[in-house]
């Protein structure tokens, strides 16, 4: 079985129809009402989010299934600064960004050493206690069930990006530089590192590999990343609360990364719009519209385990 | 010659098993050293407590004099030890280059974050890192299977890209855990070659074998274990006419000539 050596025309094929994509996507607005721009502006901050699920289990092969709770870290450090501080909210994002990211780090410390199973449920209790601590109006800052609301409208050098056109173009840019990011991980030793210790960990910390540090650092990055989403989810909705960052949150984004293809930028994208996109046409149908796609997430895994769009095997 | 490592008084138990007791021997610099024992002797057990996978419950191990005993897998990759293992254990889901560049991982010297932002330095690194591995590549003449996945190569090219991910990282060590198993005889008469070429680059071997072929040949010093204990050490002639080894070990060959 011979792998075509990745940097091909293949690899830059697919990298040019991502990008061609992306900037097609710019159009959207032109071309949407603005309740479907939005419907795109929240795939967009789903999409980030969900990539960022794929650094720590679909790259590092950790099983976070708490990954909503760096989601809502940042949505929180965004809203509360903003709200309650009157930072404006660019001014939140590094915080955010930071905030979601020391978090992880240091949840995840203690927890690198459990085995796959183990860490799922620990995971699964850090986001229990997340979201009764925002339900309880933690440090007095939260807002309780309510959460906070009335976030202001981002102002980017001096131009307010108030219409959803606006906002769909600052999470589309984003989602842009995410996506790159990501492309660059597989390009580079800690992208690599990840990998090694995924496909056999005894082998590779015999090859000098740090699995302490290289998971924590994982669980850093792919929190940081997910608190970047949470702030944009939060100037979406300006309004952030408790509800959106509960255990079934973090269950949907463990199932993009399987369902899409983990380490795969198109395979977490697809996965991402089949979760929140497809179900938009289905409105109608209201909750049963889960229901179609509980039996496709079934479908996927029994016909096709490696998920929708796998992962390429790459070289160089 | 100086002791590149040794063993003092190593030993290890699980549960009331003794798997290794009061071993103590050593490696100077630039020997294949071969470590010999019937199966469940406790050969392997031995690498593992090298190389920082096991912690010895007494003893102590030197690496060029300092104690190195109970340091983590990492910790000890980076003294410049590297191994293989009984069970090949490549990286099931990467082409051979992949899982020899992986070998490179210690003197990987870019950040992450240069790394995710392709920064110039880092890029001009990942030449360097391909550059790197393919001499290891055309050296072990793997070169025409860098593209395929490892796991799908025949079972001796696959210990031969396990040990060009030892070499490629530039030990002063390497410890090759039955590097002979599965092949045939062709096979392991290269295999002879290819560790003697790795001592005459300099660095120093230590093997677990079953092959005595390979053992007797390649083996400036032989030790040997039974039920975790040492029982013997010298050279291959030594080795052969030692009555203690030939009743643990070699004795059985004799039993099956006899019958």
């Amino acid at each position: 079985m011979t792998v075509p050596p990745a940097r091909g025309i293949l690899a830059y094929r697919n990298e040019a129809i991502g990008a061609l994509l992306w900037a097609l996507g710019l159009a959207l607005p032109a071309v949407l009402d603005s309740s479907w721009v939005a419907v795109a502006a929240i795939f967009a901050i789903y999409a980030i989010t969900a990539l960022s699920e794929d650094v720590i289990l679909g790259r590092g092969g950790m099983f976070d299934m708490g990954h909503a709770v760096y989601f809502g870290i940042g949505a929180y450090v965004t809203a509360i600064l903003n709200t309650e501080f009157g930072w404006p909210i660019f001014a939140t994002l590094p915080f955010a960004i930071l905030a979601a990211a020391a978090v992880g780090a240091l949840l995840a410390a203690p927890l690198i050493r459990l085995r796959g199973d183990y860490l799922l449920v620990a995971t699964i209790g850090f986001n229990a206690i997340f979201v009764l601590a925002m339900q309880n109006n933690l440090a007095g800052i939260t807002g309780g069930s309510d959460g906070l609301t009335g976030l202001d409208v981002p102002v980017l050098f001096g131009l307010p990006l108030e219409s959803q056109s606006a906002m769909f173009w600052l999470d589309w840019v984003a989602l842009g530089i995410v996506m790159v990011l990501m492309r660059n991980l597989d390009r580079c030793e800690f992208g690599r590192t990840l990998r090694y210790l995924k496909q056999d960990e005894l082998a590779a910390t015999t090859l000098g590999v740090d699995a302490r540090a290289a998971k924590t650092l994982a669980f850093a990055v792919g929190a940081g990343l997910a608190g970047l989403a949470g702030t944009l989810f939060a100037v979406q909705l300006s309004t952030v609360s408790p509800t959106s960052f509960v255990f079934t949150e973090s269950v949907t984004l463990f199932a993009i990364v399987i369902v899409g293809g983990k380490g795969s930028v198109p395979g977490v994208l697809l996965g991402t719009a089949l979760m929140f996109v497809v179900p938009q046409f289905f409105r109608q149908f209201a909750t049963y519209r889960y229901f179609a796609f509980g039996f496709a997430m079934i479908a996927v895994m029994v016909l096709r385990p490696q998920g929708l769009w796998p992962r390429r095997i790459q070289n160089e | 010659m100086s002791a590149l490592l040794e063993l003092r008084s190593v030993g290890i138990s699980f549960g009331g098993l003794r798997a290794v007791d009061q071993l103590s021997f050593s490696v100077a610099e630039g020997q294949i050293v071969g470590l010999i024992g019937p199966n469940g002797a406790g050969k392997t057990t031995v690498f593992n407590l090298i190389t920082g996978v096991y912690r010895p419950t007494n003893g102590e191990i030197l690496w060029q004099g300092s104690r190195i005993t109970g340091l983590r897998p990492h910790r000890v990759a980076a003294l410049g030890i590297r191994r293989t293992f009984q069970t090949i254990r490549l990286f099931a889901e990467m082409s051979v280059f992949e899982n020899v560049r992986a070998g490179c991982h210690l003197g990987v010297r870019q950040h992450w974050w240069q790394g995710v932002l392709q920064l110039p330095a880092q890029r001009r690194e990942e030449a360097e890192l391909a550059e790197r591995t393919h001499a290891v590549l055309r050296r072990l003449q793997l070169e025409t299977h860098a593209n395929d996945l490892a796991v799908s190569l025949p079972y001796g090219l696959q210990r031969r890209v396990e040990l060009a991910r030892t070499l490629v990282g530039e030990p002063k060590l390497v410890i090759l855990d039955e590097p002979a198993a599965g092949l045939n005889d062709a096979e392991s008469e290269a295999l002879n070659e290819t560790i003697l070429g790795v001592r005459a680059s300099g660095i120093t071997v230590l093997l677990v074998e079953h092959d005595m072929n390979v053992v007797m040949k390649v083996s400036d010093h032989i030790v040997v274990l039974n039920f975790g204990r040492l029982i013997a050490e010298g050279d291959a002639v030594a080795i052969r006419d030692n009555s203690a080894v030939i009743e643990a070990y070699l004795g059985r060959e004799d039993e099956e000539a006899a019958a």
